[in-house]
């Protein structure tokens, strides 16, 4: 099979972990650990999770901003992750903010004044575009970074929780906006959010990461309802026995020798 | 090698970002204030007062080389306060915009640039006024002044070759920006902005003076204002100067390629 977009093959990420008694020994923790999957083009993935247990990261691996130190991947096409207020400056207005926003992202001034209507468009912010940012609500901030990121046009759309902010008409119309793009364009989305009903209406495959991880890859209803049982099952133990687990679960991770490649290597390679 | 192509062609095709980013950085800061780009100039014409009323009228300076102290300092401060911000906020280049850098794809080797561009837009501002106090004084342009251009292009490459390097040390030890914080007090007073940084007497102390970089821009400012000299009277120092740019850039742009990933986990 060669049709596809994105592929990972054992991809690990290990962070650095200082000792609680503040000794000098570090220790090493398994982020992300032997991560495979493979998707096509125009798939819509849903990541769940609980929290800490790698889904960010692997957004910040996907969207290539960090580096991952085992495995490999292949990444075919011009990706991009969707952030809500990086890049807003708050002394200035909401229009000079799509301004400095595409210029952060690299758009062209040519660019910017074509995206430019179509963003205070899907904004929706009125007059408001002409205050400085920092008298935004914000979900108003929201509305405006995500308008901006969503005028980019990469083929792999990655959107790490960036609805959870606005209201749920604003929620709706980026995600309507989204299947629009993917279907009309054929392009492919990651799909990182806690609200399960958004996941199953919006993915069509759905990946479930726990504790590094990948446990399960599939069919988007099925992933769903594992993952709700799981959690349910979660939730049901009492705080002892939840804390053990959740131990348990974080010793898995940790890593006794240091990673293959230290500081010096990284300096001479 | 193949890092300074990388950063060098970063840079020229991210040139629309750097001056977006840096002039809108220079709005935000105008807009904090309600006087705005008034305090560009006021800020640095308040400082030379300070400077010329304590050295020039209370230490009774007569000035040097001829010229009287006031506008000769004004001409040194004009191209300290280029180097010196350029220096302390280039350590932070990176790092002050690490919301971005964790948050989006980003070539993270043009941040230098960008706040080397932001300062020479208030180095403008100043130099501005240091010709209109030339011009009180009684200096008026020849053909020698367009030695300015070329010196404010050497300070332009020293800044951010001194930037690349220190930016990206900085993200891995944040004690760089401290170190350099302190040691910029001392390098004022290694250069010869306040007094000629020569000891009359010790030819090699002065020799040792001349070895760091400011002097050749500082000196070359005044050279091309009051000697009617252009870099080609100093072609030994001249050599210097771009040995020591180039080998900073060198270093600054290996430190950048081989970091570029790896800024994210530094942080």
């Amino acid at each position: 099979m060669s049709d596809y977009v994105v592929k990972l093959d054992g991809v690990s990420k290990i962070y650095t972990l200082k000792q609680k008694d503040k000794s000098k020994k570090k220790t090493y923790f398994y982020a992300l650990k032997d991560i495979s999957f493979e998707v096509k083009k125009g798939d819509t993935v849903g990541i769940l999770g609980t929290n800490g247990s790698g889904k960010s990261t692997l957004s910040l691996l996907l969207s290539g901003i960090s580096e991952y130190d085992e495995g490999t991947m292949d990444i075919r096409g011009e990706q991009a992750l969707i952030s809500i207020n990086t890049g807003l400056n708050m002394q200035l207005t909401g229009e000079e903010n799509i301004n400095v926003k595409g210029a952060l992202l690299g758009l062209s001034k040519k660019k910017i004044q074509e995206i430019k209507d179509k963003v205070i468009d899907f904004a929706e912010l009125g007059d408001f575009l002409y205050q400085p940012v920092k008298k935004y609500s914000s979900g108003m901030k929201s509305r405006l970074g995500f308008s901006i990121s969503l005028a980019l046009d990469p083929d792999i759309i990655i959107v790490d929780e960036a609805l959870s902010v606005g209201d749920k008409g604003f929620a709706q119309k980026c995600l309507n906006h989204m299947a629009k793009v993917r279907d009309e364009q054929n392009k492919t989305i990651f799909f990182i959010s806690h609200s399960l009903g958004q996941v199953r209406n919006f993915c069509t495959t759905g990946m479930w990461i726990e504790g590094g991880r990948l446990k399960e890859f599939g069919e988007i209803n099925e992933v769903c309802d594992h993952y709700a049982e799981y959690v349910d099952g979660l939730n049901a133990l009492d705080e002892k026995t939840k804390k053990a687990a959740l131990d348990e679960k974080f010793k898995e991770r940790i890593l006794d020798k240091a990673p293959s490649r230290t500081f010096w290597d990284m300096l001479i390679r | 090698m193949k890092s300074v192509i990388y950063v060098i062609k970063e840079n020229l095709s991210n040139i629309y970002r750097i001056f977006c980013i840096a002039k809108y950085e220079l709005l935000a800061d105008m807009r904090d204030s309600k006087f705005g780009l008034f305090w560009n100039f006021a800020s640095p014409a308040i400082q030379v007062l300070t400077y010329w009323l304590v050295f020039g009228i209370g230490m009774q300076r007569r000035g040097y080389d001829g010229i009287p102290y006031l506008p000769w300092a004004i001409v040194g401060f004009a191209a300290w306060w280029y180097i010196s911000p350029c220096i302390t906020s280039g350590c932070s280049a990176i790092f002050s915009k690490q919301n971005v850098i964790t948050k989006m794809k980003f070539p993270v080797s043009v941040l230098p640039a960008t706040v080397c561009v932001k300062e020479f837009f208030n180095h403008l501002c100043m130099m501005a006024i240091a010709i209109v106090m030339l011009f009180l004084f009684g200096y008026f342009p020849n053909i020698y002044w367009l030695g300015l251009i070329y010196y404010a292009f050497c300070a332009f490459m020293f800044v951010e070759a001194l930037a690349l390097l220190t930016s990206v040390l900085t993200m891995m030890w944040r004690d760089v920006k401290k170190l350099v914080t302190s040691l910029m007090r001392m390098l004022l007073y290694l250069s010869p902005v306040l007094w000629p940084a020569a000891f009359s007497g010790y030819p090699f102390m002065t020799f040792i003076m001349k070895l760091n970089p400011v002097y050749y821009i500082v000196q070359g400012y005044r050279d091309s204002i009051f000697f009617n000299k252009t870099f080609l009277d100093h072609p030994a120092m001249t050599i210097y100067f771009w040995v020591v740019v180039v080998v900073l850039f060198f270093l600054g742009s290996s430190l950048m390629y081989h970091f570029k990933h790896k800024m994210v986990d530094m942080l």
